[in-house]
């Protein structure tokens, strides 16, 4: 019963998109009244659906295909929820379910000085969208399929990698992320049939491209730390495609907000912010495309199928090709003189979206070069880490000598001598830091070490030489100075971890102990235990320094008994300034076990810089709430 | 210049239009099966530190002339444990040559695990940062290259040797390779 009226409401919901965006094809206020009270229910129905199907679960309702091939008896409820978005299937309800959640919120909460015509176009937009969307869903992939009987079945079980908590988040975050760009791209489209993009316009959108960004950089660093605790490498970033999928619309949306308030406070850069909503909307798309299709292979792509994958590319190009062809025909409108001098804070806003999409582009490279070859029949490679740091560190680094100096440049017009005189001790200072830190520390000297801790420290100091200069620190610089202290503090702890991590692999026995970075690490003892749903191998190590009192250390080995799979759970003992993180791998038949041990310094600092931006996003939308507020 | 501008405004439907070609094509193909980009290719060049002997060093010239089989070990990898006893049958009997790569390994273990359990191997090169491996592609621990007369790279097998590899794949090759000219 349950399955069959989640099933009911996803075709509901369908019908309920194509009203909303049939309805917004002509700007009359009754048929915007219609579209959006389509949309309201549109969200009521999937709402239902999503709650239907996580009832299948919790209820352990295995004549539901896609319950049983994600869930278990023994699974406990709590990853049995978050198994509702584990698989292709869900996850697809969940985007659906998001994008409803985002128009919503839409109708609800933009600034009322946006222009009827414009709401119009942009129900329309997220309806077709919408309508692609739970289309794809219900044709190829709907979670309430149900396959009878399946008596004594007990269920295929959540593949043990996801049953973590981490799963429960990370998706729905990632999802608000990607998905929220719709609303970007939406405006994007409007803007072009309407031919004009004025301030109300760059105004009205700036926190629908700001939010989903925050959630975006929330749902990167959860992918990250969930990477590193549960893969077993200890680490945080593998350039996998799945990892790519979501830092591109990332890094090409972080180029769109800046680019939005040189729109919204200058009138220019229209053409490229157009392009830029296009783009992220797009990358957002083809990181599910990638993730869902199973073009390219990766840790992550749990659901590969040929034909959903048809059906997707099909999808992106009736919506993204129709857009970029709306674009060619009507950017000329948008096209305007520059009215700024080469040293201007436009010139530098404007580098800031061409090395960002360069950096886009480069990763494009990567990720599709082997699928270029192997359509080519020139072979079939992997790129890996080699690659993406090669291209990608040559790419960002000027960037973050920029964003020193861009927030103190002038609109307009900037001497070069004014900036120089007031920004050469701060260079000065942040060269003679990086040079002494590591070398006081007695760190082995690198170049690259020093450049990385240089380019940090230079943006903090900058940042904070920024702060300082105002007369008065106000909300809406708040938002930036965070969100680029967490950048720098992103950019230090990869810096530092990158530069000084160190690992070991070897063979030990109980009793034995070795050495890493001056940690002794003393394997104690083997102990067997049962969890609900595996049976678990966990070892026991103490770990001192310089005979400090010993910290235990456990890292396990599972075995998921209904998929016999085993995973490694690695120890971490975590301080600001350190990780030690050890992994179980294999045991010998003589009672020794393989184990890797990684000291991995700073490694905390890039998730935390991750979160500042979070928390730098929320600042910039409150202070764009407020004064949005002083005007009314 | 308003050619350009043409130009320029339809350039982003042209890239999409090119990028989703590809992934067109891509849906039929199987990234599954990898094989080697190695295979048919000279074996890479190094010159490593010998396990046994410190001052030697191990280059790519020890392939000139006769068939070698390049495997991957270390002591920290069980598969590599059970198919030590394997590698040494198949050197006494087989008069396989067997080229070590000791892989991100600890040297003192490794020549104690030698001693103990015996060697078969005519001689051990030492990667221990594993810098070596990834010039030769190396995914993981056991790995067993054959490199023919030439040194040319002829076969890659990953896992450990067992019965069913030697019998079926590895004995062939090594026959035909053997009956090559130099």
């Amino acid at each position: 019963m349950v399955p069959e009226l989640g099933s009911f409401a996803i075709i509901l919901a369908l019908c309920f998109s194509i009203i909303q965006g049939v309805s917004g094809f002509k700007p009359f206020r009754r048929l915007l009244r219609l579209s959006m009270t389509a949309a309201i229910i549109q969200f009521i129905f999937l709402t239902i659906a999503m709650l239907c199907l996580i009832a299948s679960f919790v209820m352990q309702d295995i004549t539901v295909i896609y319950v049983r091939e994600h869930s278990h008896a023994l699974l406990p409820v709590l990853y049995r929820i978050g198994a509702a978005w584990g698989g292709h299937e869900g996850s697809l309800l969940l985007w659906c379910l998001i994008l409803a959640g985002w128009t919503v919120a839409f109708i609800l909460f933009s600034d009322k000085k946006l222009s009827q015509s414009s709401r119009s176009n942009i129900m329309m937009i997220l309806g077709f969208i919408s309508c692609g969307f739970i289309t794809f869903l219900f044709a190829t992939s709907n979670p309430f399929q149900r396959d009878f009987p399946a008596s004594l079945i007990t269920g295929n079980d959540l593949t043990p990698i996801l049953q973590d908590p981490g799963l429960i988040f990370h998706p729905p975050m990632l999802y608000l992320g990607y998905v929220g760009f719709a609303i970007g791209f939406a405006f994007a489209i409007s803007a072009l049939i309407e031919g004009k993009l004025n301030q109300e316009w760059a105004h009205a959108c700036r926190p629908w491209i700001v939010l989903p960004w925050s959630f975006l950089s929330c749902g990167i660093v959860l992918g990250s730390w969930w990477a590193y605790r549960e893969l077993g490498w200890g680490g945080w970033w593998f350039w996998d495609p799945v990892e790519n999928a979501s830092l591109l619309p990332w890094l090409s949306a972080t180029a769109l907000l800046h680019s939005l308030v040189v729109s919204e406070k200058r009138q220019s850069f229209k053409g490229w912010t157009v392009l830029l909503a296009i783009i992220t909307f797009t990358l957002s798309l083809l990181g599910t495309f990638l993730v869902r299709s199973g073009v390219l292979v990766s840790v992550h792509a749990f659901a590969n199928d040929p034909t959903r994958g048809l059906f997707l590319l099909c999808y992106l190009a009736v919506i993204i090709g129709g857009a970029f062809l709306l674009y060619g025909f009507r950017i000329k409108d948008f096209y305007q003189d520059p009215q700024f001098e080469l040293l201007s804070r436009e010139t530098f806003l404007l580098l800031n979206s061409v090395i960002l999409l360069t950096a886009v582009f480069t990763i494009v490279i990567g990720t599709l070069y082997p699928i270029i070859l192997d359509a080519l029949s020139l072979g079939k490679i992997s790129v890996g880490e080699p690659y993406f740091n090669l291209v990608f560190l040559p790419v960002i680094l000027p960037l973050l000598l920029l964003m020193g100096f861009a927030p103190h440049v002038h609109w307009k017009k900037q001497a070069a001598g004014l900036l120089w005189k007031k920004m050469r001790f701060t260079l000065f200072f942040s060269l003679i830091i990086a040079v002494l830190v590591p070398f006081c520390l007695g760190f082995e000297f690198s170049g690259l070490t020093c450049l990385g801790i240089f380019l940090s420290v230079w943006i903090i100091l900058a940042t904070v030489q920024y702060a300082h200069t105002l007369k008065q620190i106000e909300l809406k610089h708040w938002g930036m100075i965070v969100a680029h202290v967490g950048i720098a503090i992103v950019a230090l702890g990869v810096t530092v971890n990158k530069s000084y991590s160190a690992e070991r692999q070897i063979k030990m026995l109980p009793g034995e102990s070795v050495s890493l970075a001056g940690y002794q690490f003393t394997f104690v003892n083997v102990d067997e235990m049962r969890g609900v749903n595996y049976e678990a191998v966990t070892a026991s190590f103490d770990v001192q320094k310089n005979n400090s009192i010993p910290e235990r250390l456990e890292a396990e080995q599972r075995i998921y008994t209904a998929h016999q799979e085993t995973l490694g759970k690695p120890g971490i003992l975590v301080n600001p300034f350190r990780d030690l993180y050890l992994a179980l791998g294999n045991g010998f038949p003589d009672g020794g076990w393989s184990v890797r041990i990684y000291y991995k310094p700073m490694v905390r600092w890039i998730w935390a810089g991750g979160f500042l931006l979070l928390i730098g996003g929320f600042l910039s939308l409150l202070s764009q709430i407020k004064k949005r507020d002083e005007n009314e | 210049m308003n050619r350009l501008k043409q130009v320029r405004s339809i350039l982003p439907f042209i890239i999409f239009a090119m990028i989703l070609f590809l992934l067109w094509r891509g849906l039929g193909l199987r990234p599954n099966q990898v094989p080697s980009p190695l295979i048919n290719q000279s074996a890479p060049e190094f010159s490593l530190p010998d396990l046994l002997d410190a001052k030697k060093s191990v280059t790519h010239k020890e392939f000139a002339g006769h068939v070698t089989f390049v495997n991957v070990w270390a002591t920290w990898c069980v598969s590599c444990a059970e198919e030590h006893r394997a590698l040494l049958q198949l050197a006494q009997d087989a008069h396989i040559e067997f080229l070590g790569l000791n892989y991100k390994d600890d040297t003192i273990a490794a020549k104690k695990w030698l001693q103990q359990y015996g060697n078969p191997y005519k001689r051990v090169a030492v990667d221990s940062d594993g810098q070596a491996a990834i010039d030769w592609g190396v995914y993981g621990t056991p790995e067993t290259f054959v490199i023919d007369k030439k040194g040319v790279i002829r076969y890659k097998q990953v896992g450990p040797i067992d019965n069913d590899a030697w019998e079926k794949t590895l004995k062939p090759l090594v026959e035909k390779l053997r009956n090559e000219r130099a």
